[in-house]
């Protein structure tokens, strides 16, 4: 646990150093702003409707997030070899990536929720629905809790990509290319009516199974 | 602290075909200051990873404080600082990050955290130049920075390799002195290097390592540590014209050993040190020998380097 809080303390000096926890800003910002422009451009007449463009334009500015911490977290110390300090300190390996992985990972969703709330209330506040509108493609609250499974998948297969190509911008191609085929899927099942809750549940689960692959293989690297 | 603080019993590794040890056996007690000498691919940097927990044996053993590197990390890297080969540091990074990072992983109290950091960097000399980012910092002062966190936690054990690559000549004296103060301190300190000159400066005792296998572990000075009674001296002197073996010992002392290796060239052997050898060079003069100059020998652990290495990369 030691481990754990230390190496996320260091994960927060590094994402402040480098200036990288201001991309925890873009999602909270510039979704819920960029969804409302769109919404207003647009005309969307039903702000159900306006809450899923808000949310899929969120789900692709915090993928991005996700992504871009996760594989620098994984990949950076592995492509510039400053894990030969770093695995040479008294600590669990596994431990120590888990602390830098929970800040960026639990920043990157808590950056996400704020701007769902964000994008909820800005398309309530600006678009009256019409009662001619047409239902909304997707439940609001489905698609905002389908997107944490989303993000987690992404991560997990960053985490994962990061071990194996100890390169932290191969890690983020291998993740935009999981997100697109991702993305692909999803639409698929939504235009044949089979887009079910399961979906983002096994995205996650994949996730998951990805994280913890990666701290595991992390406690194996031989420098 | 147990009396064999590092350990490595009949150690294979092997990467595919490649064989980097093969059966290397040695182990350093508390206090001791020994020189890892050997070419290029020998497998010395091989060695230091697997003793600080970067790497495993394929087969056979290591301990760091009688605890296993990998399967006990904590217990065994807790009072240990390494600098293997030459790890890169974010450029975004400060000095003072990664030096505060090393001391609360290496459990320092959150009170003594700025001091033992300060003293780190002071050693190396970086202590104006802890808050700079390490992209701004030159090749030697992020390597010196580098050795600061190698030393933040007063480490026990110390375990570098090749520490004065890039750094400049009075950079690389001033780590030869903080080593050898570190060394009278208790510290225990494997050095792998290929420079001959910081192996004899710093340490006691010199391992050589050959295709993996380790073909020598001696003293560093034979000359001293055959001595009785104190270190001994070895000068070289150098005269205008030929002298005999009788007319130099006769100038010199009964007390002094003395050779001729050429017609002008002779050796003076003795117990002591400054005091001692301008003594005898003064009597040397007083005598009438046509003294040119009077200097140490040529450094004898590089001719045994050479003998139990080969000629390949001599330093």
């Amino acid at each position: 646990m030691a481990s754990l809080i230390q190496n996320a303390q260091w994960e927060v000096t590094r994402l402040r150093r480098s200036r990288r926890i201001w991309l925890f800003l873009i999602p909270i910002v510039a979704g819920p702003t960029g969804s409302a422009i769109a919404d207003l451009y647009l005309g969307v007449n039903s702000a159900g409707t306006a809450e899923v463009l808000g949310l899929l334009i969120l789900a692709g500015l915090s993928s991005l997030v996700v992504l871009d911490l996760t594989a620098l977290a994984v990949g950076e110390d592995l492509a510039l070899r400053t894990h030969y300090l770093t695995f040479a300190l008294p600590q669990s390996r596994g431990a120590a990536l888990a602390g830098r992985l929970a800040v960026v990972v639990t920043g990157g969703l808590a950056s996400y929720g704020m701007g769902a709330v964000g994008v909820a209330g800005l398309a309530n506040a600006l678009i009256t629905t019409s009662s001619t509108a047409p239902a909304p493609i997707l439940m609001p609250a489905h698609l905002a809790l389908g997107i944490v499974g989303l993000l987690i998948f992404l991560g997990g297969v960053t985490a994962a990509a990061g071990i194996v190509t100890r390169s932290a911008s191969q890690a983020l191609v291998a993740g935009v290319l999981a997100g697109v085929v991702s993305a692909g899927i999803g639409s698929m099942l939504l235009v044949e009516g089979q887009l079910t809750p399961l979906f983002p549940g096994v995205l996650a689960a994949v996730g998951l199974m990805g994280f913890v692959w990666c701290l595991l293989q992390y406690g194996w690297i031989e420098s | 602290m147990p009396s064999e603080v590092l350990r490595v019993d009949r150690v294979w590794k092997r990467f595919g075909e490649l064989e980097a040890l093969r059966d290397v056996t040695f182990s350093l007690r508390g206090g001791e200051s020994v020189g890892y000498l050997g070419p290029n691919g020998a497998g010395k940097t091989t060695t230091l990873k697997l003793l600080a927990g970067l790497s495993r044996p394929t087969q056979g053993s290591v301990r760091v404080q009688g605890f296993d590197p990998v399967q006990d990390r904590t217990r065994a890297l807790r009072r240990l600082g390494a600098l293997v080969e030459t790890p890169g540091v974010p450029s975004y990074l400060r000095g003072s990050d990664l030096l505060e990072y090393v001391a609360r992983v290496k459990g320092v109290p959150a009170g003594e955290r700025r001091s033992a950091v300060r003293r780190g960097a002071e050693a190396m000399n970086v202590a104006e130049h802890v808050g700079r980012p390490f992209g701004s910092l030159s090749t030697g002062l992020a390597r010196r920075m580098l050795l600061a966190a190698a030393l933040v936690g007063e480490p026990e054990v110390l375990l570098l390799d090749e520490p004065t690559l890039g750094l400049d000549p009075a950079a690389r004296h001033d780590l030869r002195i903080v080593l050898r103060n570190l060394a009278r301190e208790g510290l225990t300190l494997l050095l792998s290097t290929h420079l001959i000159e910081d192996v004899q400066e710093v340490c006691g005792r010199v391992l050589f390592l050959r295709n993996g296998v380790l073909v020598g572990d001696e003293p560093v000075n034979l000359e001293s540590s055959a001595g009785a009674g104190g270190a001994r001296r070895v000068v070289r002197v150098r005269f205008a014209s030929d002298i005999t073996v009788e007319s130099l010992a006769r100038a010199a002392g009964n007390e002094i050993d003395v050779t001729i290796d050429e017609p002008r060239t002779g050796t003076l052997r003795f117990a002591g040190g400054d005091v001692e050898q301008a003594a005898v060079l003064d009597r040397v003069v007083r005598a009438g020998l046509p003294l040119v100059s009077a200097a140490a020998p040529e450094p004898e652990l590089a001719r045994r380097y050479l003998e139990r290495v080969g000629r390949e990369d001599v330093p």
